[in-house]
């Protein structure tokens, strides 16, 4: 009795839901689609269609200033992606799994970067890079902020995302098969290596895919720190964009996306292509 | 003239964790090929003497040897010792292969003898054909295979089990307990079993020791613990017991505090407060009147029958106290509630503890 009428309601409330998310869905992708066909707009005219043409991303692709942004952003993205991973990884393991003096300090403060405002890391940043270089000037060398500046903010704020990451992935270690490693005649290292590690690559490459992500993305604390010839791909964009909206940046934002796309694919068939394998693969 | 050395031997072994005594001053020699089980309730440190055994926790005083050799501070992966843990602990990355592999592999054995002795450990367990398995796509009964496998291909001196049937259901459980105590016969190693049940430990071992508490309060064979128990707890948590508090009167009698006069031996000095254990399937009930064995009998009143079939429990008020007798075989209903009934039992079923 009480199953007949919940599922009389059920399916009511089941086609309200799937009429709501195709609402959602057309909320967060309309606009994409907006941006990717205007990009092959011929017309100069940002909102009036002119025909096909793949001209803007000629434009955009022989335009000197966006391939040296484009560069920027993957040196810094990559740079800071492999050591906010080791650096990231090597804390949450210091967390997980050592007592030491300052432990719950760290603990507390290592997440600090993800909860307060882009605006103000950026700032902090920023003067932490004055006071550094008045510091250090006062030894000799002239330093400026350039793509080190960058490439240093990014991994501050990378190493608390993969460390969050890893992190979970520890809290679901079970410790016993480390036990179990050391008690089949396992070194201390030959343990990390051939259980732990492999356990928690998967929150490691999680980790590393987000702070990839966070790095190509980041406008606020780039566009602080970066100097003269430092301008990532997002700063360009975002300076370019008070001057109006162009098919240019159209083209720039689809090439974008296009590649980010293609990165979370690729990380997907590298996943699938991994797991297979090592069902194959012998230990050694 | 060599003694016989003992396989694993633990000297005066403490382990404290911070304010805990999870083990207390144990002393234990466990013989070279023996199936020893330390059993004791949730709690009493049995985990923990095995993990020093293992050397995944180091005491905190003593001295540990196995087959003569100090390895009390060594790392486990010193140590002629492999375990099979509580809930299997098998690498769930690797195949069921590769899990067996890993000890070997970390000890350099090579081709051809490492496929060979892996080979073996597969037959031996009768795992052939789900090498390339995960641990994973195995049942219970499956995985507890594998972890066996994979600590006795190391040939290990000594086989360190806890609780490893625990995780099993009644059945299952009762057709490893059979397959495990053959192995170990073929294998000849010593094994050293973890266990809170009781009836497994007897079942299964040549000797057991029964802790409580962190200390090791008895060590004998499956029959010296059951008909002998030393102490309360051991009567009591090994099978089922009635505890008569008493006196002793003269050497080889008690006197209960309804006054009845128990035979039983004891070297306590008279006068000393102890308990009498008396087995309720060594019991008998007639009916008050007939059975004439002074000594070995009390008199009471049936106060509640428990029909289970396979046995008959009665519970019979003895002056203050309440005895319950356990009888199988017993054909039609001999006795009712409110019956006067006499208790009695066997020269030497009733055993007295001290404390
Ligand atoms: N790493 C630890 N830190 C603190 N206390 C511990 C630790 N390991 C064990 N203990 C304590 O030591 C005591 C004995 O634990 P142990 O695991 O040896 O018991 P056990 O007999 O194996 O029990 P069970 O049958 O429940 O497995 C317990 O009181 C437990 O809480
Ligand atoms: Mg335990």
């Amino acid at each position: 009795m009480a199953g007949v009428v919940e599922v009389g309601l059920g399916r009511r409330t089941r086609r309200w839901l799937a009429a709501w998310a195709w609402v959602v869905f057309a909320f967060l992708y309309v606009p994409i689609v907006v941006l990717v066909v205007f990009s092959f707009n011929s017309s100069s005219r940002v909102n009036i269609w002119g025909g096909f043409s793949l001209g803007w991303y000629g434009e955009a692709l022989s335009n000197e200033v966006i391939i040296s942004a484009v560069r920027v952003s993957l040196i810094v993205a990559f740079v800071s992606t492999v050591v906010s991973v080791v650096l990231g990884t090597a804390v949450a393991l210091a967390l997980d799994r050592y007592r030491f003096r300052g432990r719950r300090t760290l603990d507390g403060t290592v997440y600090l970067p993800i909860v307060i405002p882009d605006i103000t890391m950026a700032v902090m940043l920023l003067v932490f890079f004055a006071e550094a270089f008045k510091l250090i000037d006062s030894f000799g060398p002239r330093l400026t902020l350039g793509i080190s500046t960058v490439a240093l903010s990014h991994i501050a704020f990378n190493i608390s995302f993969v460390c969050v990451v890893v992190r979970a992935r520890l809290d679901q270690f079970d410790r016993t098969l480390e036990e179990a490693a050391r008690d089949l005649y396992a070194s201390a290292w030959e343990t990390f290596r051939r259980v732990t590690l492999p356990l928690i690559m998967p929150g490691i490459a999680a980790g590393g895919l987000l702070a990839l992500t966070l790095s190509l993305d980041d406008v606020v604390i780039s566009a602080f720190v970066s100097g003269p010839g430092s301008t990532t791909l997002p700063v360009y964009v975002f300076s370019s964009i008070r001057r109006g909206v162009t098919p240019e940046l159209n083209a720039i934002s689809t090439l974008m996306l296009a590649a980010s796309i293609a990165l979370v694919l690729g990380s997907l068939a590298l996943q699938r292509r991994r797991a297979s394998a090592s069902q194959q693969t012998q230990v050694l | 003239m060599t003694e016989p050395v003992a396989a694993v031997e633990i000297d005066g072994v403490t382990k404290r964790f911070d304010d805990v005594v999870a083990v207390d001053n144990v002393d234990l020699a466990i013989d070279d090929g023996e199936f020893f089980a330390l059993l004791g309730p949730s709690g009493c440190g049995k985990t923990t003497t095995l993990r020093m055994i293992a050397g995944l926790d180091l005491p905190t005083t003593g001295s540990l040897r196995i087959f003569g050799e100090e390895v009390g501070m060594a790392p486990p992966d010193r140590r002629p010792v492999n375990t099979v843990f509580q809930a299997y602990a098998l690498f769930p990355h690797m195949t069921v292969r590769q899990n067996i592999e890993f000890g070997l592999r970390m000890r350099r054995v090579k081709d051809p003898e490492l496929s060979q002795r892996v080979a073996e450990a597969i037959a031996m367990v009768r795992l052939a054909g789900m090498e390339e398995r995960r641990p994973d796509q195995l049942s219970g009964g499956q995985q507890q295979r594998v972890a066996l496998a994979r600590a006795l291909v190391n040939q290990p001196k000594v086989l360190l089990l806890d609780e490893p049937l625990g995780a099993l259901d009644l059945k299952l459980r009762q057709e490893m307990q059979q397959e495990l105590k053959a192995l170990q016969r073929t294998v000849g190693i010593t094994f050293v079993f973890v266990t809170h049940d009781q009836e497994e430990a007897l079942a299964m071992s040549e000797r057991i020791g029964v802790m409580s508490e962190g200390r090791l309060l008895q060590v004998g064979t499956p029959r010296e613990i059951y008909e002998r128990p030393a102490s309360r707890f051991v009567a009591d948590f090994i099978g089922r017991t009635n505890l008569l508090e008493a006196t002793v009167d003269s050497s080889g009698a008690v006197r209960l505090s309804s006054g009845a006069r128990i035979e039983a031996e004891t070297s306590v000095p008279a006068g000393s407060e102890v308990a009498v254990s008396l087995r309720p399937e060594r019991t008998r009930l007639q009916p008050r009147g007939t059975a004439s064995a002074d000594g070995h009998s009390l008199d009471g009143e049936v106060r509640d029958i428990t029909y289970l079939g396979h046995a008959v429990v009665y519970e019979v008020a003895v002056g203050s106290m309440s005895v319950e007798v356990r009888s199988e075989g017993e054909v039609g209903q001999p006795f009712a509630a409110g019956d006067a009934v006499t208790v009695s039992w066997d020269r030497g079923a009733a055993t007295v503890v001290a404390d």
